[in-house]
Formats: C-alpha cells, structure tokens, sequence
C-alpha cells in the first residue's frame, strides 16, 4: 500500500524548512526591524491607555458607549463592566489586551476593507480569495506562529500577525457581502445621474453596506480577544497570559478570573460597535 | 483491473492478520498502554522508544495523550494515563508527591539523572576576534550588557528569555532575576511555549545576534547547538541557599525579596506509573524499572530527530540500532531477540 500513495510529505517538509532558515539567515534583521514600527504603534498606545487615571479611562469608554448608543443603560452597563475588570485585579492586562487587539483591527480593516470591495466587485477574484480566507480561519495558528516567531522575534509582533490573520476573514467576508446587498436599482440610478465608479463606491455603496461593514469590524474584534490566549502562547502580555498561568499552574481559579476578563472586554466591545452600526443602519433608512 | 483489486485486499488482510504469529508475546494487559505526551521535546523520543519495546518485545498495543503536565497529571489520577517517562521530581515535587501519598501513583525508576538547568548564551558573543561581550562570564556581569540584549518592545533593558509561563522554573528564574539584581536591567520574558523559546534561539544563534536565555538539557536545542553555546556562571550551588530558594517560589512567597541564588543541581527525571497500572502490569513495570538514559544520549538523539525522520518508529529505531548495548539491559533476552528481529 506504500507505493498508492506518492510521497511528497518529505520533500515538502524539507523545502520548507529550508526556505524559513534561508529567510531567518538573510531576511529577519529586516523583518524585525519592520515589526519595530508596528510595535512602536503598539507601545505607544499601551502607554496612552495607561496613562489615564482609571476613573477617566472608564469614563471616556463610557462616553464612547454613549456616541455609539445614545442609550444611558449600555453606557452604565459598560462603565460597570470595565470597573469589574478593574476589581478582578486584571485592569493592566486588560490594557496591554485592548491595545493589542486595537492594533490588530486597524490592520485588519486596512486590508479587509480594500479586499473585501475588491471581492464584491469581481466574482473572479471572489472565487480565488474565498479559500485562501477558509485557509486563514482553520490553519492551526502555530503552523504560521513559530516561523512568524522566528522572523519577527518573540512577543507581541506574531501575535499581532496571528490575530490579523484570524480576524481579517469575516470582515471582507461582510464588506464583500455588504456590498452585493446594495439595491441594484439604487445603483443603476445613481449611474443614470451621471456618477462615476468611485462615486457610486463612496456615496451610494459602502454608505448603503457600512451596517454590514460594521457587523464585519465587530466580528473582527471579537476574533482578536479569541486569539489572546494563543498569542500568549508566544510571549504577548496581556490577558491571555493570566489564562495560560491558571491552566499551567493548575489554578483553575485564575483562569476563570482571566476567562471571565476577556468575556467583559468582549461584551463591552461588542455592545459599543454593535450599537454603532445599528445607529448606522438607522441613520440611512430615515 | 480485477486482479490489481484482489491482491489489494489480500494484502489488507494478511496485514490484519499478524496475530496468528505462534510464538506471539502475551502482554500484560489487553488494552493499549496509554503514555503521558507531555509538551516538551524529549518526550516524544522516550514515548517512542518504550513503545516500540512494548510493542515489538512484549506485544503490547499503545497509545499516547499529548498535552502539558497539569492536565496529564490529572489524567494519571483519573486513571486515563498509565506511564509518565519524564517526571522533573524537583520541579513537580508538590504535585508529584501528592499523587505519590494518595497511593494514586509511584516512581518505579530513574530515567536520566544528569538532566542540567542553566542560563545560556552564544558563544559568539564571548569568543572570538569581534567578540561584542569578551568580559561576560557570569551572571553577575549581566548588568553591564543589558543592551547588548535588548528588548524590542522596552528598549531601555535587556531581555531575558525565562522559563516556560506557569512552569516552576520560571518561578525559579523569577526569582534568581531579583537575588542576582538583575531585575532592573532586564525584562523577565515568558513565552507561553517551549517552541516558542527555541524558535528564538535558533534564529538568534543563525543570524549571529546576542540572546540570553534559559534552557534546559536533555532537549534537541541544546544538541543541537552545543558547540555554539556557553552556560552563564552562577554560583555553585548551595543545598542551604537553594532550599531557600524553593521555599519563596512556593504558591504565595514574595519573590522579589529573594536574596540569594545559586546554579541548579543536576536534576533527577523519574519515570511514574499509576498504582493501579503498576499491580496489573508486571512485566512492563520490570522492564520500566530498568530504562536508564542520559542526558548526553537524549539531546544527541533529539538533534537528529530535528534533521530526520520523525515519524516515532524511525525515531525508536535509530536509537535501538545505535545502542544495543545500553537496551539489551532493559528487557530479557528472548525480548531483545524479538525486538532485533523487528529493526
């Protein structure tokens, strides 16, 4: 039965191995150095957030609660819920977390956004794109992580990578979706009154998709908090790391309280951007 | 077509049918023998060793859990694992001897009892016309080469690549960190993976770049890369200071006041069976009882495995062809025939 099968495992196996090492030896100084902007960005925001007094901190979240809802029991609950992060003894966790995950996104909708439009407009490049994102979602992260480990150095650049490569799937999955909702007719009438592509793009289709592209960056935040205990893995601080230390240390106690932390920033998060594109959504049907 | 399709089959069957073999081994027990997989690298080669013995000389079948020690030591108390082939004893004292006074489980034999802790660094840094830290010797000259090893995300201070987060010997590093007064210069770094440490080292030592980080021996990194590495001087080690040691990383100690450190000891890795295996299986636990390696045999092996074939069985075979001598003490005779047969 040895021979049905024709054996590429091997070859495949040590290419690749050679290839990471060929790009460790003459690639990773610059890797590394690339990852240096990306953390500068990172570190900046992670002092910024924790430069707030907490109570300030709380209540700028609170207010931005409020933009996004206009309802004062979400901004209540939310003021709630990161005070009880703050009581579970996780506020600084929370923080090196928020940024992280905050980073992530702003890659993440850099490069959604453009693919996802890219994919509404070209059912080709839809077709090609579709399994490289199935790819995205289900390859287990540390087949990438300990290459990306070993290109970028250990810490919160691979993880960065990890939640963006994770995270970025739904978002053009929903801009792409978003878009090839827009009424048809809307469209062709916005043509008839002499607008341009970008025009239609800018002014009729994305203001018309943007409840679905805020869905998208919801879905992305949400991912991101998923991967905190895998970036942890890996030497990120944050949440995650509290999560890993109680399943290590047979702590179940600290692993829930980790566990408990993440599940708030979620729902905080959740609430806000959720109301936003709600608010979006009713803003164009008035 | 036909034929091709009925010699298949045939061949399928025939394989099913290898136990009609007369003089067949009985095993101890007729459930496959389940082995802990714990997430470190000389696991795996012990695992595939003992089971391929097990397998081949006892007629034993097999199985492995992977995961990382807390879920697998509660597996063994659950009676879901039967043998743990690597057991640190000094850094899972608690936990271990708990399981030991519960009668749930019992070491029966030493697997490697020159198994070293150490903080190393390249030798490249140090030797060598370029040499960027010709004076780093020891931990104590740490301090003034902070930002030879600097840390990206904190530019100011250096890093310091510790232990595994949540393992004891990351508490024991912690702690070193603050009795060497290393604690301000440098950030205690703690990846959440062994991996993830020896990816680190390994782009660090092909690129040349300094790197300070701790490790442990048996383990593939260090034979793999054992000529370009050198262990950090520490102190010698003191039994009184070291108790010392243990004592403040115990669960709600303050590490940061420890005020003294020395080297690790050689350390003992046992091998452990469940109580309850241990009644049913004699045989397994005698040949078990006589599993002795070193530290030197496993890193050798575990480096050749990076560059090999990994598939378990080729792992096993290389190291029964390479040394018939030190397993043939292991089983008995007719056993070590059977296994010779097999290779």
């Amino acid at each position: 039965m040895d021979n049905f099968f024709f054996n590429i495992g091997d070859s495949i196996r040590d290419s690749v191995n050679d290839a990471i090492r060929y790009l460790v030896i003459n690639y990773a100084d610059g890797f590394e150095q690339f990852s240096g902007f990306f953390i500068t960005i990172l570190v900046t925001i992670e002092r910024a957030l924790r430069w707030f007094p907490e109570p300030l901190l709380i209540a700028l979240i609170m207010a931005l609660a409020f933009i996004a809802s206009r309802r004062w029991l979400l901004c209540l609950g939310v003021g709630l819920g990161m005070y009880l992060i703050g009581c579970l003894g996780l506020w600084d966790q929370s923080l090196q977390t928020i940024a992280i995950m905050l980073v992530s996104m702003l890659i993440a909708i850099v490069i959604g956004l453009p693919l996802g439009i890219l994919t509404a407009r070209s059912n080709r490049f839809r077709t090609v794109l579709s399994p490289v994102l199935d790819l995205m979602q289900t390859i287990p992260s540390f087949v990438y992580l300990i290459p990306a480990a070993m290109l970028f150095g250990l810490g919160k650049m691979p993880a960065i990578l990890a939640t963006v490569i994770y995270a970025t799937p739904p978002l053009i999955r929903l801009v792409d979706l978003g878009i090839r909702g827009v009424d048809k007719e809307v469209v062709e009438a916005s043509r008839a009154f002499g607008a341009t592509r970008w025009q239609v793009l800018t002014r009729v289709q994305i203001p018309l998709a943007l409840p679905s592209i805020m869905q998208g960056i919801n879905q992305t935040m949400m991912m991101a908090l998923a991967m905190v205990v895998v970036a942890s893995m890996i030497g990120a601080r944050g949440l995650g790391e509290t999560v890993l230390l109680g399943l290590q240390r047979n702590d179940a106690g600290q692993g829930l309280l980790g566990g408990i932390a993440i599940v708030i920033l979620a729902i905080v998060f959740d609430r806000i951007t959720q109301a936003a594109g709600r608010r979006a959504q009713a803003h164009h049907q008035s | 077509m036909f034929p091709t399709i009925r010699s298949l089959l045939l061949g399928t069957l025939a394989s099913f049918s290898i136990f009609s073999y007369a003089n067949e081994p009985q095993c101890d027990i007729d459930r496959p023998i389940v082995f802990a997989g714990f997430d470190w690298d000389s696991i795996t080669f012990h695992n595939s060793v003992a089971r391929y013995i097990l397998e081949h000389g006892y007629g034993c079948a097999t199985d492995e859990i992977p995961g990382s020690t807390i879920p697998l030591f509660n597996g063994m108390s659950r009676g879901n694992i039967d043998i743990a082939m690597e057991i640190w004893l000094q850094s899972v004292d608690e936990l271990w001897r708990e399981m030991e006074a519960d009668g749930i489980a019992k070491t029966i034999g030493i697997n490697v009892d020159d198994a070293k802790q150490a903080f190393f660094i390249p030798r490249y840094l140090v030797e060598g016309e370029n040499a960027p830290a010709p004076d780093l010797k020891s931990v104590a000259d740490l301090p003034r080469y902070a930002q030879l090893f600097a840390d990206q995300e904190d530019p100011d201070k250096g890093r310091f690549y510790n232990c595994i987060l949540g393992w004891s010997c990351e508490k024991t590093n912690t702690a070193k960190l603050y009795a060497y007064g290393l604690d301000k210069d440098f950030v205690n770094f703690r990846p959440g993976s062994g991996n993830a440490v020896a990816s680190a080292v390994e782009s660090a030592i092909l690129r040349q770049k300094p790197i300070l980080f701790y490790y442990w021996t048996p383990s593939w990194l260090i034979g793999k890369f054992s000529d370009e590495l050198i262990i950090l001087e520490e102190p010698a080690y003191d039994e009184a200071i070291w108790s010392n040691l243990l004592a403040a990383t115990d669960k709600d100690a303050d590490l940061t006041k420890v005020e003294s450190a020395t080297a690790y000891p050689d350390s003992q890795l046992a091998i452990g069976v469940t109580t309850a295996f241990a009644q049913s299986a004699p045989q397994t636990i005698e040949f078990l009882s006589r599993y002795h390696t070193s530290s030197e045999i496993v890193s050798e092996a575990l480096a050749d495995m990076r560059n090999n074939d990994t598939r378990d069985e080729a792992i096993a075979k290389r190291f029964l062809e390479k040394y018939p001598d030190l397993w043939i003490q292991w089983v008995s005779p007719e056993v070590a025939t059977r296994i010779n047969e097999s290779l």
